[in-house]
């Protein structure tokens, strides 16, 4: 029993134990975590030549500030309210924006997708108006809406309300045919049809366009702030542009990117919640 | 046994009769007796999933009709209509997936409004105990294997008493090893809660393991080819399937199947040439 217990033991003690010289050690690590040695190589590489870019001299990395100058900008601008209600603007506008693309978005799918008689209503409207890009639609929708604040919401509802309403017509037209014979079989009525089959059916395509959705408004609201705004982080950016606050300008970028990054994780965990049954064999 | 006699009267099929107008069935008369256990085989295309589909009220016919208990379910005036007096396992599996094994079960007779959700999982958890299911009743239909899937769609048509129990070639994509197991199962909850049962099948073994009767449909246009009474008393286990009486059968029948089978690639191999 003792030396099953040794023998168990013996690939996790460590090399100097073992009596192997620390450079073996090193190359066996290196061995065994190659993706995280050769990405941590990459990013310190990365990161050096952006510090040394303008006394090295490389093109294009050098016309911006090094890092330690946008650490120490984004130690100034992140204690600054400025920021943070750029911060709360912004979120706030995504929010309004892709709320408003769900809520008109799923049902006008469904609806589409189960009436031919809707689809043949609405869907001309949309080919026609879906190719152009949501940020086309800003000069219009600054003099279509009254507020400034409801152009850029606008701008990032329509960024999502497409790929919303194009998913939920994937998913909702795309059932298969045996779900809908089996619950009528079964003695659905159309109230339960729509609840038990048609919606849940949809509800995979329905949160692959919230994730992609996501994305979308993040770009739409940087974009609409920029130009139809005075506040958000949109704005900020563009701000700390004209005023050649260079390290500034990086600090929005990653803000603008690491709240990109987080609201997609939400919406991912959102998305898990409501298909439990996914991601199963 | 009072309930579940069908009976088809010169049953004709043309789908898309306006554009290439294919000719599914043709003149297709047969009687099921209530209780019996009917074995469908003919060669892929010939016509048997669209004879389920007229019984199950999935398809309008072009002209015929189909009888249960003396009450049309189908003619070419009405226009189609399923009921929960004729329930489906279908080829693929219909199990819905976003819902757990408990709720697949129970959701029939709580629709239609025969039991309240407690009464029908009582009796799901009784069922799902018979056929060896004990615990998955919270599981999603993913978590379980094909064969187990099988088992939760056919408790899911028996726990609404049909008239008629309609499998369409339900345990082609198991192993044989599963295959033979579910036959028994199936077998075994029809001692329990006799229906009369339209099995599709494209195995001739499974058919004479299976049926009180065998219909042996022709390649396409589905016309019936040969109707088999198979006289080995029930309840079989699987050592009938090397019994004299059950390799005579299988012999006979074997050719006819064979024949037809042929005929059907044949028609294929034309039809790609054209
Ligand atoms: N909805 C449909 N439209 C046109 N043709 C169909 C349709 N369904 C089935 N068919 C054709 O009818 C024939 C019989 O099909 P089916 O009943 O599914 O055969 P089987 O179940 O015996 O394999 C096939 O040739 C098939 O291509
Ligand atoms: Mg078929």
């Amino acid at each position: 029993m003792k030396s099953l217990a040794t023998a168990a033991s013996a690939p996790s003690a460590t090399p100097a134990e073992r009596g192997v010289p620390l450079s073996a050690g090193i190359r066996k690590y290196v061995h065994r975590h190659f993706d995280l040695v050769v990405g941590a190589a990459t990013l310190i590489a990365f990161f050096l030549a952006w510090q040394f870019a303008r006394p090295l001299g490389i093109p294009g990395l050098s016309a911006v500030e090094p890092p330690t100058k946008v650490v120490a900008a984004s130690w100034d601008l992140l204690s600054s309210a400025t920021f943070w209600t750029a911060c709360y603007k912004s979120v706030l506008r995504i929010l309004a924006g892709f709320a408003l693309a769900q809520i008109i978005g799923v049902p006008i799918g469904l609806m589409m997708a189960t009436n031919r008689m809707a689809f043949h209503t609405i869907f001309p409207v949309t080919e026609i108006l879906r190719p152009i890009p949501p940020v086309a639609w800003i000069p219009v929708a600054i003099i279509f809406w009254p507020t400034r604040e409801m152009s850029t919401v606008f701008i990032v509802f329509l960024g999502a309300f497409w790929i919303v309403l194009l998913n939920t017509i994937g998913g909702a037209s795309t059932i298969d045919e045996s779900y809908r014979r089996a619950a009528l079989s079964l003695g659905s009525n159309r109230w339960h049809l729509f609840r038990y089959i048609v919606l849940p059916a949809t509800m995979p395509s329905i949160v692959t366009g919230m994730v992609v959705g996501m994305g979308i408004s993040w770009e739409m609201v940087v974009a609409a702030e920029m130009i139809a705004s005075d506040t958000g982080l949109g704005y900020l950016l563009w701000q700390s542009f004209e005023i050649n606050a260079g390290a500034q300008v990086i600090v929005c970028m990653l803000a603008i990117g690491i709240a990109g990054f987080v609201s997609s994780a939400l919406i991912g965990r959102v998305g898990r919640l409501l298909t439990p049954w996914q991601g199963r064999r | 046994m009072s309930r579940g006699a069908l009976s088809f009267r010169a049953v004709r099929k043309v789908y898309d009769p306006e554009g290439k107008a294919v000719l599914a069935l043709d003149g297709v008369d047969l009687d099921i007796a209530p209780g019996e256990f009917c074995a469908i085989v003919g060669p892929s295309g010939c016509g048997k999933t669209t004879l389920l589909n007229a019984v199950a009220g999935f398809e309008t016919l072009t002209a015929g009709a189909i009888q249960l208990d003396g009450r049309t379910i189908a003619t070419p005036d009405a226009s189609a209509a399923p009921g929960e007096d004729r329930i489906v396992v279908f080829q693929n599996g219909a199990l819905f997936p976003w819902r757990s094994v408990m709720w697949n079960i129970t959701c029939g007779p709580v629709m239609q409004g025969r039991m309240s959700e407690r009464e029908a999982r009582e009796h799901g958890l009784k069922l799902l105990a018979r056929v060896g299911l004990k615990g998955c009743e919270d599981k999603y239909p993913n978590d379980l294997s094909g064969g187990q899937k099988r088992r939760v769609e056919i408790v899911r048509a028996l726990i609404n008493d049909p008239a008629v129990l309609l499998l369409d070639e339900p345990f082609r994509a198991l192993d044989a090893l599963t295959k033979s197991v579910m036959q028994e199962y199936l077998l075994e909850l029809l001692v329990q809660f006799p229906k009369t049962v339209f099995f599709i099948t494209h195995d001739l073994e499974e058919a004479l393991f299976l049926g009180d009767k065998v219909v042996v449909f022709t390649s396409r246009p589905g016309r019936i080819k040969e109707v088999v009474s198979v006289d080995i008393p029930k309840p079989r286990s699987h050592e009938v399937l090397t019994s004299p009486r059950f390799l005579e059968l299988k012999a006979a029948l074997s050719a006819v199947v064979h024949t037809e089978a042929m005929r059907a690639f044949e028609a294929g191999e034309k039809e790609m040439a054209r």
